[in-house]
């Protein structure tokens, strides 16, 4: 019996690898031969990459009551899409792009609720104002999820109004776009035509199979898989006829430390893959070629990140830009109850 | 306009917000500095904050501290992520101001996020407390940004307080300069007219002001009267390299001349007797007076306690060399006809252990005593041998022996050094023509006594103080009189006593009163009697050794100050005072007068050939 670490730490939702096996198809559409390919370094003319996550954050729960006196749940959240815009040739300086907060006052029911706006006693600090967002059911977590799907949604859009169209062409040797989205996760419906890279930073699910596996471990750093192509959802039976199709490909950031198990360094990357056909667009294969150079450079380091190198440098300061965009929770707790008690006339409360 | 000094009107923007992520107090506070704009050390700041109450409370200081950082980044290494381009980070850039002035005295911090501004005409005269000083400013040097320093004259002319004190390092601090250049701001800012007049004229204007300078190296002070042809070259650099939009004499509102209204005297060369009276200098032959002090002025006015600068080292001496003074005061008073020499009728040569060479012998007896070196064989006489070895007992008053020789020999140690300078062959005439006359002379007067060895210069010094000192008693403090004198460790040790450290202490502490104000200068102020550097209103410091800058006299300074003590450069000084309760660095311009012989400006501003076409012709 041999053990072997995890990378991440243990406060993190998941370990890094869990390896459930994907049911569906996965098909061999770059090559047949698999085995791992070098990078082939960043194109010049690929002169920006947008690095784009997005965060949430429960702010309060609340419990509404009508003028009948019917209860249901609500919550204050609050959630910020930004994005990291850099050269991948080190030309400029990385800049921090829209990082915003924007605040939810999410609850259950048809009632239409006028914006929450809580102003502070001093006026240098600024004014927190919550829309309103009904959703549907009563589920506990209900605000919880509606404000993750809202940041969900706001990074699609965010990311497919960043992103430059892709080429699906064959063969045009300068079909790869100027500028390339690296959105944090798989990529997501709506976003099909659009030149975005969907990058995983856990292995939770195994789309590769016992037989093609063991080139993961094989990978140098920088080198990547060939690339395969898989239905998203495929549940394996044979009828199923799944939503969209996405490409996929695996790179090695960095050589695992001997104490971690051997796919500690390796990513998952996924882009869109247009409908019934069965090549891969020259772009498509240009952006794996370039992938290896690119997240090499941008991954980071175990002493700074916890999850290095999968949290790349830019996703981890955007991540920090994000959560001082939405203020520090203490404060923000403290003015809620401060507006309540103020709106319930029993005196201010510290 | 504040005073003589003319302040630009104010144009200031808006250069950065005050921080809130630091302590923000009534007294000191960080900004951080806004994109593009750029503030450096002493940049004079001012701040407007708003009570609840709605009424402003506005905050004047100067910056002391600037820095720069990548805000954002944890670890000192993602520097080369961010250089890199691939790890967003922003440079903060934020300042520190010392607060110098709350308007009105609301001593609440500003808020968080308050707009700071440059400081710019009347701001800047308030941050300065320019206001204060009305028609008493007179220029100082100028600030980082080209603006006039104003000095408050009330605190250096002994109305309000009084004294300058200069410290620095040799050579590098140019103390001397600083001191000639508050000279020459002071006479010619007009500011003496100002404050008389506003006074109601008990004060003298320009022309009741004089200077005594005391030259103790080289001949460098003895061409304050003539051009420096290398002021325009200097003043054109220093113009391009400050960046500033006229000249510093200019700015200053200072015209750009030498010392007018100079004289300069300087000891006579050793060995002359009778009429051969020229000047010790080298450099310079005409225009310096010789000075002299005859032998019965010498006796008559008590100036024997300064031939002996360690005498407060042992009572017994002391003892001796008073009741001597006392013995030689009653014999110059008993002289009578005319002449310098004593007339001693008491003393028979043949009784003394050693004769005297060239004695003159009066007419109806008696002998008559024409130099120093006779003087000391009389009083050897008086004290040692007279009596067969017992001495006059009037003139001993049963002091040891010991002390009596000790007294003799110390007075033979000196002898050399002062033979030239006292002297009892000269005519009257000749005596009032070669005594030093330093208040009713010129404006400015160079005493050089760099060829002096240490006792004739303490001696120099000490009499010539105390001259001014007396005449001031007596005269009370109309007409301002400026002492520059340097090496103040060297004539008021901390540690010694001696006479010439009793009358600066006398200057330094009911000086002011009298109207003598003591520019001093030293290279370590740590090791010049406290009770002079603390009466000095105005303090000024030029670059220190840094453990130098840490020592209690400097404290003055706050830290950061004292750090850049080490770094200053020719030409820079920090000045402290009393209205500005933090210190101001200053540059002041190159010298319009020669510091140096080669220096001097010759041709009169033309061209060498044009001089010696005029030669030729």
């Amino acid at each position: 019996m041999r053990i072997r670490l995890d990378p991440w730490p243990i406060d993190t939702q998941d370990g890094q690898l869990t390896l459930e096996p994907f049911k569906g198809l996965v098909f061999n559409v770059e090559s047949d031969d698999w085995r791992a390919i070098p990078t082939r370094g960043i194109p010049k003319r690929v002169t920006k990459v947008l690095v784009v996550d997005g965060k949430p954050r429960m702010e309060a729960r609340l419990l509404l009551e009508d003028d009948a006196g019917n209860m249901s749940l609500a919550g204050f959240g609050a959630f910020v899409v930004g994005a990291v815009s850099l050269c991948p040739h080190g030309s400029r300086q990385a800049e921090l792009v829209d990082v915003k907060a924007r605040r939810v006052l999410a609850y259950s029911g048809d009632t239409l609720l006028e914006p929450t706006r809580l102003s502070p006693r001093n006026p240098h600090t600024g004014v927190l104002e919550y829309a309103p967002h009904a959703y549907a059911g009563a589920h506990v977590e209900g605000a919880r999820s509606a404000v993750q799907s809202l940041m969900l949604n706001a990074e699609r859009d965010f990311s497919r109004d960043l992103a430059s169209e892709m080429p699906l062409d064959e063969a045009d040797e300068n079909a790869l776009p100027e500028t390339l989205v690296l959105q944090d996760g798989p990529v997501r419906v709506g976003e099909a035509g659009r030149a975005v890279i969907g990058y995983v930073k856990t292995l939770h699910t195994d789309y590769l199979g016992a037989d093609r596996i063991g080139l993961l471990a094989q990978l140098g750093c920088g080198e990547r898989t060939p690339i395969l192509r898989f239905t998203v959802g495929d549940s394996g039976e044979a009828d199923y006829r799944g939503r969209e199709q996405r490409f996929t490909w695996y790179v090695r950031l960095c050589d695992a430390p001997f104490y971690q198990h051997p796919l500690a360094g390796v990513m998952r990357l996924e882009m869109h893959a247009p409908e019934d056909t069965d090549f891969v667009p020259r772009a498509v294969i240009d952006a794996a070629n370039l992938s290896g150079a690119l997240l090499t450079r941008l991954g980071s380091q175990l002493h700074k990140d916890a999850r290095a190198p999968q949290n790349l440098i830019p996703t981890a300061a955007l991540e920090h830009a994000m959560s001082r965009a939405m203020g520090s929770q203490e404060l923000v707790t403290r003015r809620i109850r401060t507006h309540l008690a103020r709106e319930l006339r029993e005196g201010v409360l510290a | 306009m504040t005073g003589n000094l003319k302040l630009s009107a104010p144009n200031a923007a808006h250069i950065g917000r005050v921080l809130g992520t630091e302590d923000v107090t009534p007294t000191i506070f960080w900004f951080a500095v806004s994109a593009g704009a750029s503030v450096q050390l002493d940049d004079l700041v001012v701040v407007e904050t708003q009570r609840p109450d709605g009424k402003k409370v506005s905050f004047y200081g100067l910056v002391d501290n600037v820095r720069k950082r990548h805000e954002g980044v944890a670890f000192e290494s993602d520097v080369e992520d961010v250089v890199a381009g691939i790890l967003p980070a922003s440079v903060s850039y934020a300042a520190r101001v010392l607060v110098t002035r709350v308007d009105p005295e609301n001593f609440i911090p500003p808020q968080p996020g308050d707009t700071v501004r440059h400081a710019q005409g009347a701001e800047l005269s308030m941050a300065l407390s320019a206001d204060k000083m009305g028609e008493a400013a007179f220029p100082g040097g100028l600030l980082a940004d080209g603006q006039p320093l104003p000095l408050n004259f009330r605190f250096v002319n002994g109305e309000s307080g009084g004294h300058i004190n200069i410290s620095g390092i040799s050579g590098v601090a140019t103390k001397t300069s600083y001191a000639l250049f508050l000279l020459h701001s002071i006479f010619t800012s007009g500011v003496m007219d100002q404050v008389a007049q506003a006074s109601g004229g008990q004060l003298a204007g320009t022309a009741g002001g004089r200077a005594i300078i005391f030259n103790v190296k080289g001949e460098d002070l003895l061409f304050l009267d003539k051009p420096n042809k290398k002021v325009e070259e200097k003043e054109a650099k220093a113009q391009a390299e400050k960046g500033l939009g006229r000249e510093r004499y200019a700015l200053l509102n200072l015209p750009r001349q030498p010392f007018k209204d100079t004289q300069f005297l300087a000891p006579p060369r050793a060995g002359g007797r009778g009429d051969a009276i020229v000047p010790h200098t080298d450099q310079r032959s005409e225009g310096v007076t010789p000075f002299i002090f005859s032998l019965r002025e010498f006796c008559a006015r008590r100036m024997l306690q300064y031939v002996f600068s360690d005498s407060a080292g042992s009572l017994n001496l002391g003892y001796v060399i008073g009741n001597i003074e006392e013995k030689l005061f009653r014999l110059a008073q008993a002289q009578q006809g005319p002449g310098t020499h004593l007339l001693v009728t008491d003393w028979k040569v043949e009784e003394s252990s050693e004769v005297p060479e060239e004695l003159d012998f009066g007419d109806l007896g008696g002998i008559q005593i024409q130099t120093f070196d006779h003087l000391i064989s009389y009083l050897e006489y008086k004290l040692l041998d007279e009596n067969d070895g017992q001495g006059d007992k009037k003139w001993v008053l049963n002091q040891a022996q010991g002390t009596l020789r000790a007294f003799t020999r110390r007075l033979r140690g000196v002898q050399k050094h002062l033979t030239p300078l006292i002297r009892g062959d000269l005519t009257e005439t000749q005596a009032e023509k070669y005594r030093p006359n330093l208040l009713r002379g010129a404006q400015l007067s160079v005493v050089d006594i760099h060829n002096l060895s240490g006792p004739a210069q303490m001696f120099v010094v000490g009499v010539l103080l105390r001259e001014v000192f007396e005449h001031k008693e007596r005269y009370g403090r109309q007409d301002t009189v400026f002492v520059v004198l340097d090496e103040l460790n060297k004539y008021a040790p901390r540690d010694d006593g001696s006479p010439i450290k009793d009358v600066l202490l006398e200057i330094a502490e009911r000086g002011r009163s009298l109207g003598i104000i003591l520019i001093g200068a030293q290279q370590t102020a740590s090791e010049v009697e406290r009770r002079i550097v603390s009466n000095a209103a105005i303090r000024v410091v030029g670059r220190l050794d840094l453990a130098e800058a840490e020592r209690p006299e400097y404290r003055f300074l706050p830290q950061s100050f004292r750090s850049r003590a080490g770094i200053l450069q020719p030409g820079t000084m920090l000045v402290s005072q009393p209205d500005v309760p933090n210190p101001v660095l200053v540059n002041y311009p190159f010298p319009a007068w020669a510091t140096r012989k080669d220096e001097v400006d010759d041709l009169g501003g033309r061209k060498a050939e044009d001089v010696g076409d005029d030669w030729l012709r």
